[in-house]
């Protein structure tokens, strides 16, 4: 086939729609805007290509073409997703490209020269049909962005000084802490699509709480002094950035604790400043990754991944636990990678010989990858108890 | 009355009347020509050279659409996927055989025969709101009269020794093959194969590419610059288009290779005293070896520029052709109009640009 310019852009435009569309039907479905991102990026990067590359390279284009041309749009797209940071899912991102290119290659071959008899003979071009399809991708596409834009939550803004608490948040909005704005009586979110930003928050029963909602996201919070957990998430689709959270003196509450949430998509808590506390970060029944954190002189295991959860701790920084450092616990399946442990330090009172200063813990039938963590004085580097057992790597890094 | 004639029933007219049927019942096409069988005057030429393969692709066929092309048919019928995954390179050629039962199978199916009319048209004359052909009116008319016929060096028009490629005949212990296109080249190989030795007589030195001109050509990208072109630039291109060539591969070069090293082929520059002269130089050119294109161009002072009726884009005659009627032409008349006329694509592509008129037409 020897496209045309506007046959090249034509052709892709007309394939991209109803692959848009079924963007559009997901994001709906999932009430999330990653397909439509996507989407978008594909039409975006294809057209540039088309323009700038494709066109000048190809006079003629042979069909099996399209394949390596996909994979050159495919290595560019999730480029670009992942560094631009548009938390697309691996796996359903690479579905949604394999089936928009299997769309257009079907509608190339076959779709288009039955469509249009012509279609070969005029590059690519579609006609009246091309020019529809452009404007209909268009019109999705803005049609798209406008309502991202007017489904913007409303922002709010905390001013410096101390405001009483608790603050219940029943909608959605941007919560957003000018300097030296803080909460006193803890903060509880109970509307879906909730962002807070930079606030302080001191006392509360739990210092920020979040339960049966999703789309919670938390950047730069402080917390300080909350009696039971610094940030309680229950049932919740949350991530959690930049934090800090001071439970000194707190012997029972966590820093962190993210429950009962596997049904909600992955988690995250990343860039985190946790000290004391009984775990910093803890997760039971979820999928959260543990990312970027320091965690530091808790009484009972600095992070922990327990009860059939599913999760990666990895380049997080350890220091001076008491009994347990990194804890793979009860039917959980964890990959800890790149973290550093140092200074763990023996739970001699409590009498338990699983808690004798062990940098990385497997209890309770639970499995545990391991890969390049950096354990420094601790009494014992690993164990792996109650059928327990971690998956050793050749270079476990210690 | 039908409305739409085709005159000529081979492949060119087979062709574009598939496309036409998209439009139009048999009932509403004539088409005027000697043999029903479509595939006829291709057929015994396919025979004489004793081609096997197609040169086209999968899309090389008279379906309206690229889609499905011989390949897929070819997947059906041998339950394999060897050929979908050959046409996806570009390597996939159709067997003669193949093809042959597609135009068949395609002639039974399409009502070919409902619209034939056994007929030698020997006039077609522009009226006001159509043409008359032999006596029957019609508001559109697709001349498709073929090649005017095979092409023979003067000097060996006499030549007792001397046959014509596409003519039945069989090899001499010594050949000499005149042309080097496609044709040539098979026959080189046949002659080879036969015991013969070969003397190869060109005057250029053929051109390697997989189709008789380059793929842009096929397409607007191609053709764009093309119509662009002036007159005269464009009756060069048209030339250069029309030297001799034959696919790259080494299912031609190893032959030939073995052969020049026993000593049973050779290029020379003029013929020498071998025992058989094939032809291998294709068909009279130009419309004024047409007398049904000669008699046109005549009665209606027709602009022409070479060998070439010059045409519309949509092969179309400009001056007979307006807003209640069309003649257009299809196959190698239609080259002004599409390089690659005298291929089954070029066939196609008048055929839609027909097709596409009359649909435009206010009388419809």
């Amino acid at each position: 086939m020897s496209y045309t310019l506007k046959g090249r852009i034509e052709s892709r435009l007309a394939a991209l729609l109803p692959v848009l569309l079924g963007c559009c039907v997901l994001a709906i479905a999932l009430r999330h805007w990653w397909p439509v991102e996507l989407c978008a990026l594909m039409a975006a990067v294809g057209l540039v290509l088309d323009v700038q590359v494709w066109h000048r390279l190809f006079r003629y284009q042979s069909a099996w073409v399209i394949l390596p041309l996909g994979l050159v749009e495919l290595g560019l797209v999730l480029a670009i997703v992942y560094g631009a940071g548009l938390h697309a899912p691996l796996g359903p991102a690479l579905l949604l490209f394999a089936v928009g290119w299997l769309v257009a290659f079907v509608l190339t071959q076959a779709g288009y020269p039955l469509l249009r008899l012509s279609y070969a003979e005029d590059g690519g071009e579609l006609g009246r049909a091309g020019g529809v399809a452009a404007a209909g991708v268009l019109l999705v596409l803005v049609g798209s962005a406008a309502t991202w834009y007017v489904r913007q939550p409303p922002v709010v803004h905390l001013a410096a000084g101390v405001h009483q608490g608790p603050i219940v948040i029943r909608r959605r909005e941007v919560l957003q802490g000018s300097p030296g704005a803080v909460v006193k009586g803890g903060i509880v979110v109970a509307h879906d699509d909730v962002h807070i930003r930079d606030v302080t928050v001191l006392g509360g029963q739990n210092g920020i709480d979040v339960e049966n909602v999703d789309g919670t996201v938390l950047d730069g919070v402080t917390v300080q002094g909350a009696k039971l957990d610094g940030i309680h998430v229950r049932s919740a689709g949350i991530v959690i950035k930049n934090c800090t959270i001071d439970m000194l003196g707190n012997k029972i509450g966590q820093g962190i604790d993210i429950s009962f949430n596997m049904d909600m998509g992955m988690s995250m808590v990343e860039g985190c400043t946790i000290v004391g506390g009984m775990q910093g970060i803890t997760t039971h029944s979820s999928m959260t990754d543990i990312m970027d954190n320091r965690v530091s002189r808790t009484t009972g295991q600095a992070i922990s991944v327990a009860e059939m959860s599913m999760g990666m701790a990895m380049d997080n920084e350890v220091r001076d636990a008491l009994g347990v450092g990194l804890n793979c616990d009860d039917q959980s399946m964890c990959m800890f990678e790149h973290n550093t442990v140092i200074g763990t330090q023996p739970d001699t009172a409590s009498g338990d010989p699983s808690r004798r200063g062990v940098a990385i813990l497997a209890s309770f039938y639970s499995e545990a990858s391991l890969w390049q963590n950096r354990l420094v004085a601790n009494p014992v580097a690993t164990g792996a108890i109650t059928s327990s057992l971690f998956r050793w790597t050749h270079d476990p890094g210690w | 009355m039908a409305d739409v004639a085709v005159v000529g029933s081979g492949l060119a007219g087979f062709t574009a009347y598939q496309t036409l049927r998209r439009g139009l019942e048999p009932g509403e096409i004539v088409v005027f020509g000697t043999d029903a069988d479509p595939a006829a005057a291709w057929r015994a030429r396919a025979a004489a050279i004793r081609q096997h393969a197609m040169r086209s692709e999968s899309d090389g066929h008279c379906g309206p659409a690229t889609f499905p092309g011989l390949a897929l048919r070819s997947v059906l019928r041998r339950r394999s996927l060897k050929p979908l995954l050959e046409t996806v390179s570009d390597r996939y050629h159709p067997t003669v055989e193949e093809f042959l039962d597609h135009v068949e199978r395609t002639r039974e199916r399409s009502g070919w025969d409902e619209s034939f009319v056994p007929r030698r048209v020997g006039r077609v004359q522009a009226r006001d709101d159509g043409f008359e052909i032999d006596g029957d009116r019609f508001r559109h008319v697709l001349l498709a009269p073929g090649h005017p016929g095979l092409n023979v060096p003067d000097e060996l028009r006499q030549d007792v020794r001397a046959v014509h490629a596409y003519e039945p005949h069989e090899y001499a212990s010594t050949v000499t093959v005149v042309g080097a296109g496609l044709a040539a080249a098979t026959e080189w190989l046949n002659a080879l194969a036969a015991g013969a030795e070969v003397v190869s007589v060109r005057r250029h030195e053929p051109a390697r590419r997989p189709l008789n001109v380059p793929r842009e050509y096929f397409s607007r990208r191609g053709l764009g610059a093309f119509h662009r072109l002036p007159p005269h630039e464009r009756i060069e291109r048209l030339h250069a288009l029309s030297a001799p060539s034959y696919p790259a591969g080494r299912e031609w070069d190893e032959p030939l290779e073995q052969a020049r090293l026993e000593g049973r082929f050779r290029v020379e520059a003029s013929l020498n005293g071998s025992a058989q002269v094939i032809c291998a130089t294709g068909f009279l050119p130009g419309w004024r070896n047409d007398p049904l294109l000669a008699r046109l161009v005549a009665d209606h002072d027709l602009e022409t520029a070479g060998d070439w009726v010059v045409l519309d884009p949509d092969s179309t005659v400009p001056t007979l052709s307006d807003r209640v009627r069309t003649l257009a032409l299809a196959g190698a008349p239609g080259q002004w109009a599409f390089p690659a006329a005298d291929t089954l694509a070029g066939a196609r592509y008048a055929g839609h640009q027909f097709l596409r008129r009359i649909k435009a037409c206010r009388t419809r």
